[in-house]
C-alpha cells in the first residue's frame, strides 16, 4: 500500500495516525505483510554478535571502588576531610576507604574485591569486560534508572529491551519477547523501567513475578481446569466466527483478537514449563545457589534467565536491589555481593558450557556509581557513600564483547577519566552488538524519528571483540 | 490530499528550474544564489556537526567548511564533489544513502528535493561565493515575502538571521493561518450537520468512493450511548428507541442525542477525554509518588464543566488563570489591596465562584514532579518546562519541547517564544491552598475515610515510638555507664562521636529498617489527612519562593521569601540553566500575528508584573481569533466521535503532524463553534446528526477503499472501535447491575488484582503502603473516572486495556490486542466476580436457562439471542453444570495484615515488618465462586464468554 509514495511522504503526510503500525520496519527493504505478528523474528540490518541479552540490574548503584575498581589512595585518606563536589551531599564530608581488599584475577588481570569468590574463577573471570568509563547524568534513583533503562531521564520512552524486540522480534512466539524479573518489591519508577513507551504495546516487558502467578492471571482460577478453559475458548471462537460472518467482511483487528486467545492458551502451558526448575539437575540447582537462602532469589532468576534465553526469549532483565549503601557499606555491599556472586558465576559458566555465551550478551550494571566520600549521618561518621553520576562500573560478558578493562576512573574513583562515555553510547554499543544501528532503529512519533539514544551516540570500539 | 501535495511539490521544482534561467542576468548567478540560500544552510545543518564544526574532531577527515575540502574529499582520498559532474564524486551517493548513508540519522536524512538542490549546484560548477556576496544575496532574498521557495513568517525572531528569515512550505503553515469564515468556505445557509456532509461527500466523490449505508437503529443506539456516556444502552432503552425509530427515525435520533447530552453520565465520559490530555492522577509520581490529596476537585470541576456545557473559552481561562480571576474578584468585593488578596490566599475566605476558579487551576499541577535529589533551580525548570509544554499541547496543539533548546526546526516558533511563555509562568508556584468546599462537592466519605487514615497513622506512630523508646533506653544506659547526663537524639546530634552513643544504639539492623519504614509511614499518613481538609491543588504568584529539599511533600504559599534580585528570564541555550542568552519578557507565540495588547510596542508581550501574566496568556489563548485554539478543540471533539481527528495528531498541528484530511471542514467547524458561543453540546449534536456519523461500519467496496483510502480518513464508512479501558469496566458493571452512580468526591478504590494491590513498591527510603480497596461495593463499583489514580501503581486491568500513563499527554488511546489482555479477561478475579454477578442477576430476573441466555444477550449485546445461539449456549451451560457439580471452589480470604520484606536500602540486608490492612476487617466482598451454586457457576461461565466476545468488545 505504500509503494506508490515515498516513505517520507507517507510519514509526514499521514503522521502518527498510523501509530499502531511499526512503520519504520514495515517500510524497510523487505516490506512485510501488515498481518504478520509484530514479534516475528526479524534479521537485523547486519549480522550481530549477540542474539540475546541478559541484563543484571543492580538497583541502588554499586560502588565501583568496592567491587571492581580498587582505589588504594582512598584507603590512605580514610576518614580525612573531602572537598570533592561530586554528588548531592552537602556540608562536611570525609573520604571512605573500601572495606574490602582486592586482587587481580584471570588471564586479563581484571580487578575484583575479595568478596567475589565465584566470579574470580578464571573460567568465569576471563569472559568479563570491566567498563569504567560510563557516566550517568542523574543523581537520583528513578531518573537514573529511567536513563539507563530507556535512554531518557524523564521516563516514558521505550526500554532498551523494547527497542531490541522491536528491532529483532523474538524467536519463540509462545513466550514474551522481553521478560523482566524483580525482587518482591518493584524498583523505583516501577514498570516505567520496562515500558514500551511510544512503541506498540507488543514490545512492553512482561514481568515474571517471583511469587504467585508468574504472569498476572496466567492460569484460570483453581476451580477451573485447563480442559474447562479449552472448552470455553472453543465456544468463544464459535461465537466470534459467527459474529465475523454476520458482518460479511474481514476485519484484521477482530482476527488479531481471536488469534490472541489461542496464543494465550499456548502461553499458559509454555510459561509454566519454562519456569519449572524441577527439570534441572541437582548439580545445576546447587551451582546457581538455590539451596542457600542468601543466593536463592537471584540464583533462581539467573537460572530462569538461562532457560528463557534457551527457549528463544530475546531480552531478559533481572532487577536486584539493596546496593544503595549510604551507610554500613561493609555489611551492605558484602551481603549484596554474596547474593549475586555465585548465581552470576553459575550463569556465565552454564551459558559458556552450553555454547550460549557467544550469542548472549550479559551485562551487570547499576544506575550510577558511588562517591569516594560521605557526609555524617545523625552526627556520626557513617561509613557509606553517596550517589555519583561521574563514575561507575559495569561488567559485560559474551555476545561479542572484548574481555579486559576498558576505561579508567581517577585515583579516588570520583570521576571517569579514560574512555569516558555517556549512557547513550553504551546503548548504541549494545544495539550494535545485536546487529542494530541506533540511527536506523527508529520509530516515528510526535513529529520525529525517535531512537534509543535520543539524538544519536557513538559506539565504544574498545569494548568490541 | 497526499497526491495533491506531490503534484504541488513537482510543480515547485519545475518553477525553480524556470527561475534559475531567468536571473542569470543579475550580478550573481542563479547557482550562487541557490548555494547561499539552500546548499550552504544544508551543509551547515546536516553535515557540519561531524564534518568541520568541531575542528578537533572531524569525522573521516572530511570537512564541509569550504569548497577546497569538498573537492579534495576525506580520508578515502576520493573527491566528494567534482564541479559540473554530479554523477561523479562521493557526496551525492552518500546523501542518497547508496554508499555511506549520510547524515546517518534517520531524523536528519535529506529529502529527495534537498538532494536535487545539491545536484543542481554541482552541475552548475559548485560555485562558492564569498561572504560579502552571500550576505548581499541573503539580504535581497529577505525582502521578498513569498517566492517559489515558500513563504517567510514574521515572528519575534530566532537566534540567527537565517532562522528568522527562513521560508516555509505554505502547506505546512495551515494551522497558523487565520480560520476562514463559513461564508467563504461554503456559501449559503446550512445547518452545521448538513455542511459536514457536504464537505465529507465532496471528498468521497473526488476519490470516487461510495458512502456506506446507514447503520441499523440498534447499532446507532449502542454507538451513541457508548460515545456520549461510555456505557451500553439497557435492553429497555433498546426497546424504547426501536419503537420511537419506527414512528419517526429523525425525531428518535434527535431525541436520543438530547437525552444522552442531558445526563450527568455525559460529563463523566467526556471529562475523561480531557483528563487524558491533561494527564490526571491523584499522586505526583517520581521517587516518592506523594499523594495530591485534593486533586479530585479538579477532576470533578472538569466533569461539571462538561455537564454544564461551560463555554470552552471560559474553561481555558479558568484552568490557566482561575486563581488570578479569584484574586481580582477578591479585590473587587473587598475594595482591597494586595495585602487583602494575600491574606485571603492564606485564610481561604473565598466565595463559591472564587473557590471553583482556584480548583480549576489544578490543571497547572498535573505533571509528575518531585524535587528529591534535584537542585532547586533545576527542579523549578522541570516544573516550568512541564507547564509550558502541557499548555502548548493541550490548548494550542503545539509540542513546544523542541524550542526549549533551539528555534523550532520545522515550525515558525522561535526559542524566544518558548521562553516568553516560560516567563509568563515564571511567577507561578505550586501550592496546596485553603479553598472552601463547594456545595456540589461530595464529602460523604470524609468521616469514614478520616477514621481509616487516622487508624493507619496511629499504628505507624505507635510502632515508631516503640522502636524509639528501645533506642533511647539503650542510649540512657550508654550515658549512665559513662557517668554522663542523658541527652535525647536531637540534643546529642552535634556532639563528637566519642561523647554520644552510636547511631541507632540498641537497635539491630532489622529494627533500624523498621524504624525508617515507620517514620516514612507517619509522614505518609499524616499527609493523607489532608484529603479531608478544604484544600485545593493549585498555584499562586510570587517573584520568589523557597523550595525545601523534600518540597513535594508539602507545598504551601510562601510569602516569607523575598526576591534577592529582580526576576529576569533568559533564553537558555540548549535548555541549560547556565547558558543564558537574550533576556526575555513574558509573552505568547508570535507566529499567529495575534496580539495580546494591540497598542503595546511589542504586541506579543503580556504584563510584566508578577500577577496577571497567566491571565493575559490565557485570554490570548481563548481569543476567538486564536486559530490554534479553535481548530485544536473542534478537532479533538471530532476525533473522539470518529476515532481520528480531521488533523490526525491532535496534540501537534506543526509541519510534522498530520495535515488535515478536510481542511475546509476543520475551519468551518472552528468558525461555527466560536460563533455559537464555544459550546460543546451543540457541536456534538450537529456532528451526530450528520450522515457521516450515522453510517454503517461495512464499506461498500472494501477492496477499493483499502486501495484508495486505507486509513478511512475520508469516512466512507464509520470506523469500528474497541472499547476503552473505562468503557470496558464501567460497561461490564452496568451490565451486571453493580454500577453505582455518584456525584464525584474522594477517589474510590476498586478491587484491583490482589497480587498487585499488595505488591511492595519502592519509594524513597521505604515501601509505599499497600493498596486497600474501598470496603463496600457501593464505593468500589463506581465509574472508573472516580477511581484512585496512582502514578506508580496502575490498575493492571486498566493498564492492559491502554489506560494511558499519566506522565505524558495522551492525544489518542492505543487499542492493539496483546495477549495479557486475554489472561485478565478470562482469569482475573475482577472478571470472574463480574461473571458471577451477572449470573446472579440473570437468575434473579429469569427462570429458565433459555430466558436467562436471552436476557444476557440483551444486556451484553442489546439484542436477542438467535435460535442457534440459544441452542449452543444451552448445551454449554448444561455441560458446565455437570462440570461444576463435582467441584467446590476455595473460599476467598482477605488478609487483615501483611508481612512485608524489604532489603534495607542503606545496609543491603533484608528485614520484615507488618502492615495492617484494616479495610478487610469490615470488607463487604463481592459474591465469589465458593459462595454460589454450581448452577450459578455454570451460568457465570456463559456470562464470561459473552464478556470476551468481539461483539461486546467492539462498537459498530
Amino acid at each position: 500500500m505504500f509503494d506508490k509514495i515515498s516513505r517520507r511522504e507517507a510519514l509526514y503526510g499521514l503522521g502518527a495516525s498510523l501509530g499502531s503500525v511499526a512503520l519504520s520496519s514495515l517500510l524497510s527493504s523487505e516490506a512485510k505483510a501488515a498481518s504478520e505478528s509484530p514479534l516475528a523474528p526479524k534479521a537485523p540490518g547486519r549480522p550481530g554478535r549477540a542474539k540475546n541479552v541478559i541484563m543484571l540490574f543492580m538497583e541502588g548503584g554499586p560502588g565501583q571502588m568496592d567491587t571492581f575498581d580498587p582505589k588504594p589512595e582512598l584507603t590512605r585518606l580514610h576518614k580525612s576531610e573531602s572537598k570533592l563536589s561530586a554528588g548531592q551531599e552537602k556540608g562536611f564530608k570525609f573520604f571512605v576507604g573500601s572495606p574490602f581488599g582486592f586482587r587481580k584475577v584471570g588471564d586479563t588481570g581484571i580487578d575484583m574485591c575479595n568478596q567475589w569468590k565465584y566470579l574470580a574463577d578464571p573460567f568465569i573471570a576471563n569472559e568479563f569486560c570491566n567498563f569504567r568509563g560510563c557516566q550517568a547524568e542523574s543523581l537520583n534513583h528513578p531518573e537514573a534508572l529511567f536513563h539507563m533503562n530507556t535512554g531518557s531521564r524523564l521516563g516514558g520512552d521505550p526500554a532498551v529491551g523494547a527497542w531490541a524486540t522491536y528491532g529483532l522480534g523474538t524467536e519463540n512466539q509462545n513466550l514474551p519477547g522481553y521478560v523482566v524479573m524483580t525482587e518482591l518489591a518493584l524498583p523505583q519508577g516501577g514498570p516505567t523501567n520496562w515500558s514500551n513507551g511510544f512503541l506498540p504495546p507488543h514490545y512492553q516487558g512482561t514481568r515474571l513475578r517471583p511469587e504467585g502467578s508468574p504472569i498476572l492471571d496466567l492460569v484460570p482460577p483453581q476451580y477451573k481446569s485447563m480442559a474447562h478453559q479449552r472448552r470455553a475458548l472453543n465456544e468463544l471462537s464459535r461465537m466470534n466466527a459467527n459474529y465475523q460472518n454476520s458482518l460479511g467482511i474481514e476485519d484484521q483487528k477482530l482476527g488479531a483478537r481471536m488469534d490472541s486467545y489461542e496464543l494465550a492458551f499456548r502461553m499458559q502451558t509454555e510459561v509454566p514449563d519454562v519456569i519449572d526448575l524441577s527439570q534441572e539437575t541437582a548439580a545445576t540447582i546447587d551451582m546457581y545457589g538455590l539451596n542457600d537462602t542468601e543466593t536463592s532469589t537471584f540464583g533462581r532468576q539467573c537460572l530462569m534467565a538461562r532457560r528463557l534465553v534457551e527457549s528463544g526469549v530475546r531480552f531478559v532483565q533481572i532487577f536486584s536491589g539493596g546496593w544503595d549503601s549510604h551507610d554500613y557499606l561493609e555489611r551492605g555491599h558484602s551481603s549484596r555481593i554474596k547474593s549475586v556472586d555465585k548465581p552470576m558465576a553459575a550463569l556465565i559458566r552454564d551459558l559458556k558450557l552450553r555454547g550460549l555465551l557467544e550469542d548472549t550478551l550479559v551485562i551487570w550494571t547499576g544506575e550510577f556509581g558511588r562517591t569516594p566520600d560521605n557526609n555524617k549521618r545523625g552526627g556520626v561518621y557513617s561509613l557509606g557513600r553517596g550517589h555519583n553520576n561521574q563514575a561507575m562500573t559495569m561488567m559485560l560478558a559474551g555476545g561479542g564483547v572484548k574481555p579486559g578493562i576498558v576505561g579508567a576512573t581517577d585515583e579516588l574513583g570520583s570521576s571517569a577519566v579514560e574512555c569516558v562515555h555517556p549512557i547513550r553510547d553504551l546503548h548504541v554499543t549494545l544495539l550494535h552488538l545485536l546487529g542494530l544501528d541506533d540511527n536506523k532503529l527508529t520509530y516515528f512519533h510526535a513529529g520525529r524519528f525517535k531512537q534509543l539514544s535520543q539524538f544519536g551516540g557513538e559506539i565504544i570500539p574498545e569494548m568490541l571483540a | 490530499m497526499l497526491q495533491r501535495s506531490i503534484k504541488l511539490a513537482s510543480c515547485l521544482v519545475l518553477m525553480a528550474g524556470l527561475f534559475s534561467t531567468t536571473v542569470v542576468a543579475e550580478e550573481h548567478t542563479a547557482a550562487e544564489r541557490e548555494f547561499t540560500l539552500k546548499v550552504l544552510p544544508l551543509l551547515k545543518q546536516k553535515c557540519q556537526g561531524c564534518h568541520g564544526g568541531d575542528a578537533s574532531d572531524i569525522k573521516g577527515e572530511f570537512s564541509v567548511l569550504d569548497r577546497e575540502h569538498l573537492l579534495s574529499g576525506g580520508e578515502s582520498g576520493e573527491a566528494a564533489v567534482i564541479p559540473g559532474q554530479p554523477e561523479e564524486g562521493t557526496l551525492l551517493p552518500a546523501l542518497r544513502w547508496e554508499s555511506w548513508e549520510m547524515p546517518p540519522k534517520e531524523n536528519d536524512r535529506l529529502t529527495d528535493e534537498e538532494i536535487a538542490v545539491i545536484e543542481r549546484w554541482i552541475k552548475a560548477g559548485a560555485p562558492w561565493p564569498d561572504e560579502a556576496t552571500r550576505q548581499k544575496i541573503s539580504e535581497a532574498e529577505w525582502n521578498v515575502e513569498s517566492n517559489e521557495d515558500g513563504r517567510m513568517v514574521r515572528t519575534s525572531g530566532g537566534t540567527s538571521e537565517e532562522w528568522t528569515n527562513r521560508r516555509y512550505e505554505p502547506n505546512d503553515l495551515w494551522a497558523f493561518e487565520p480560520v476562514r469564515k463559513r461564508e467563504e468556505l461554503l456559501p449559503g445557509d446550512h445547518k452545521l450537520a448538513e455542511a459536514i456532509d457536504i464537505f465529507i461527500e465532496h471528498s468521497l466523490k473526488e476519490a470516487d468512493l461510495e458512502p456506506a449505508a446507514a447503520a441499523s437503529p440498534r447499532a446507532l443506539l449502542r454507538r451513541a450511548t457508548f460515545d456520549l456516556h461510555g456505557l451500553p444502552p439497557t435492553p429497555e432503552e433498546v426497546d424504547a428507541f426501536e419503537t420511537a425509530w419506527k414512528a419517526d427515525p429523525e425525531q428518535a435520533w434527535s431525541d436520543l442525542i438530547g437525552r444522552l447530552l442531558a445526563s450527568p453520565r455525559y460529563g463523566e465520559r467526556w471529562g475523561r477525554h480531557w483528563l487524558d490530555v491533561t494527564r490526571y492522577a491523584d499522586t505526583g509520581g517520581m521517587s516518592n509518588d506523594y499523594e495530591r490529596s485534593n486533586m479530585w476537585r479538579y477532576r470533578d470541576y472538569v466533569i461539571r464543566s462538561f455537564n454544564e456545557d461551560k463555554p470552552y473559552n471560559e474553561f481555558v481561562v479558568e484552568q490557566l488563570a482561575g486563581d488570578e480571576l479569584a484574586d481580582q474578584s477578591v479585590r473587587e468585593r473587598t475594595g482591597g489591596s494586595m495585602k487583602e488578596i494575600h491574606q485571603t490566599q492564606l485564610n481561604g475566605d473565598y466565595t463559591r465562584e472564587e473557590a471553583e476558579m482556584i480548583v480549576a487551576t489544578g490543571f497547572l499541577r498535573l505533571g509528575p514532579w518531585d524535587n528529591a535529589m534535584i537542585e532547586a533551580d533545576e527542579a523549578r525548570q522541570i516544573y516550568l518546562d512541564d507547564v509550558v509544554n502541557i499548555t502548548g499541547q493541550t490548548f494550542l496543539a503545539q509540542t513546544l519541547r523542541c524550542c526549549k533548546c533551539h528555534d523550532h526546526k520545522f515550525d515558525p516558533i522561535p526559542t524566544r517564544d518558548y521562553y516568553r511563555m516560560y516567563s509568563a509562568f515564571s511567577t507561578t508556584h505550586m501550592a496546596e491552598r485553603p479553598v472552601p468546599l463547594l456545595p456540589e462537592e461530595n464529602t460523604e466519605e470524609f468521616e469514614d475515610g478520616r477514621a481509616h487514615v487516622q487508624r493507619m497513622l496511629d499504628f505507624a506512630k505507635s510502632e515508631r515510638n516503640k522502636l524509639i523508646d528501645k533506642q533511647e533506653a539503650a542510649a540512657r544506659v550508654w550515658f549512665e555507664e559513662r557517668g554522663l547526663p542523658y541527652k535525647d537524639e536531637n540534643a546529642r546530634k552535634d556532639l563528637p562521636d566519642e561523647e554520644k552513643p552510636p547511631r541507632h544504639v540498641g537497635l539491630d539492623h532489622v529494627e533500624q529498617g523498621q524504624l525508617k519504614v515507620r517514620e516514612q509511614d507517619v509522614w505518609i499518613w499524616t499527609r493523607r489527612l489532608e484529603r479531608y481538609e478544604p484544600m485545593a491543588q493549585s498555584v499562586y504568584n510570587a517573584e520568589a519562593a523557597t523550595l525545601a529539599w523534600n518540597g513535594a511533600r508539602k507545598l504551601r504559599i510562601d510569602r516569607k521569601t523575598q526576591p534577592k534580585e529582580k526576576l529576569v528570564n533568559y533564553i537558555l541555550t540548549g535548555g541549560a540553566l547556565t547558558a543564558t542568552g537574550d533576556e526575555v519578557l513574558p509573552g505568547v507565540l508570535s507566529v499567529l500575528g495575534l496580539p495580546v495588547n494591540v497598542s503595546a510596542p511589542d504586541p506579543y508581550l503580556t504584563t510584566s508584573s508578577p500577577d496577571g501574566r497567566r491571565l493575559d496568556l490565557a485570554r490570548w489563548i481563548a481569543n476567538e481569533d486564536n486559530a490554534l485554539t479553535t481548530r485544536s478543540i473542534v478537532n479533538r471533539i471530532w476525533q473522539f466521535h470518529f476515532g481520528t481527528g480531521l488533523a490526525a495528531n491532535s496534540n501537534n498541528f506543526g509541519a510534522k503532524g498530520a495535515r488535515p484530511s478536510h481542511p475546509e471542514l476543520l475551519d468551518y467547524l472552528a468558525d461555527d463553534f466560536v460563533d455559537h458561543g464555544w459550546t460543546f453540546k451543540r457541536l456534538h449534536r450537529q456532528i451526530m446528526l450528520s450522515d457521516a456519523y450515522r453510517r454503517g461500519t461495512v464499506p461498500v467496496d472494501a477492496e477499493k477503499v483499502a486501495e484508495a483510502d486505507p486509513n478511512n480518513r475520508l469516512l466512507s464508512y464509520f470506523p469500528r472501535r474497541r472499547l476503552s479501558a473505562e468503557e470496558l469496566r464501567d460497561g461490564i458493571l452496568a451490565i451486571t447491575g453493580e454500577l453505582q452512580h455518584c456525584d464525584g468526591g474522594l477517589p474510590v478504590k476498586p478491587e484491583i488484582n490482589m497480587e498487585v494491590a499488595l505488591q511492595p513498591r519502592m519509594i524513597q527510603f521505604s515501601l509505599a503502603p499497600a493498596y486497600q480497596p474501598s470496603p463496600t461495593p457501593e464505593l468500589r463499583n463506581r465509574r472508573t473516572v472516580y477511581a484512585y489514580h496512582v502514578r506508580g501503581q496502575s490498575d493492571p486491568f486498566m493498564e492492559l486495556f491502554n489506560q494511558p500513563n499519566p506522565n505524558e499527554s495522551c492525544e489518542l488511546r492505543e487499542t492493539a490486542a496483546v495477549t495479557p489482555q486475554v489472561f485478565t479477561l478470562l482469569n482475573s478475579d475482577m472478571i470472574n466476580d463480574r461473571a458471577i454477578a451477572l449470573a446472579l442477576r440473570l437468575q434473579r430476573e429469569e427462570e429458565s436457562i433459555t430466558d436467562q441466555i436471552d436476557r444476557a444477550f440483551r444486556l451484553v449485546f442489546g439484542r436477542h439471542a438467535t435460535a442457534q445461539e440459544k441452542s449452543w449456549m444451552t448445551s454449554y451451560v448444561t455441560d458446565m453444570q455437570k462440570y461444576h457439580e463435582g467441584i467446590s471452589p476455595k473460599p476467598v480470604e482477605y488478609p487483615t495484615e501483611i508481612t512485608r520484606s524489604l532489603v534495607e536500602e542503606f545496609s543491603g540486608e533484608p528485614f520484615e515488618y507488618t502492615e495492617i490492612l484494616p479495610v478487610f476487617e469490615r470488607y463487604e466482598a463481592d459474591p465469589k465462586a465458593a459462595d454460589v451454586s454450581p448452577e450459578t457457576r455454570a451460568l457465570a461461565d456463559f456470562c464470561l464468554l459473552l464478556l470476551n466476545t468481539n461483539e461486546f468488545m467492539y462498537v459498530e
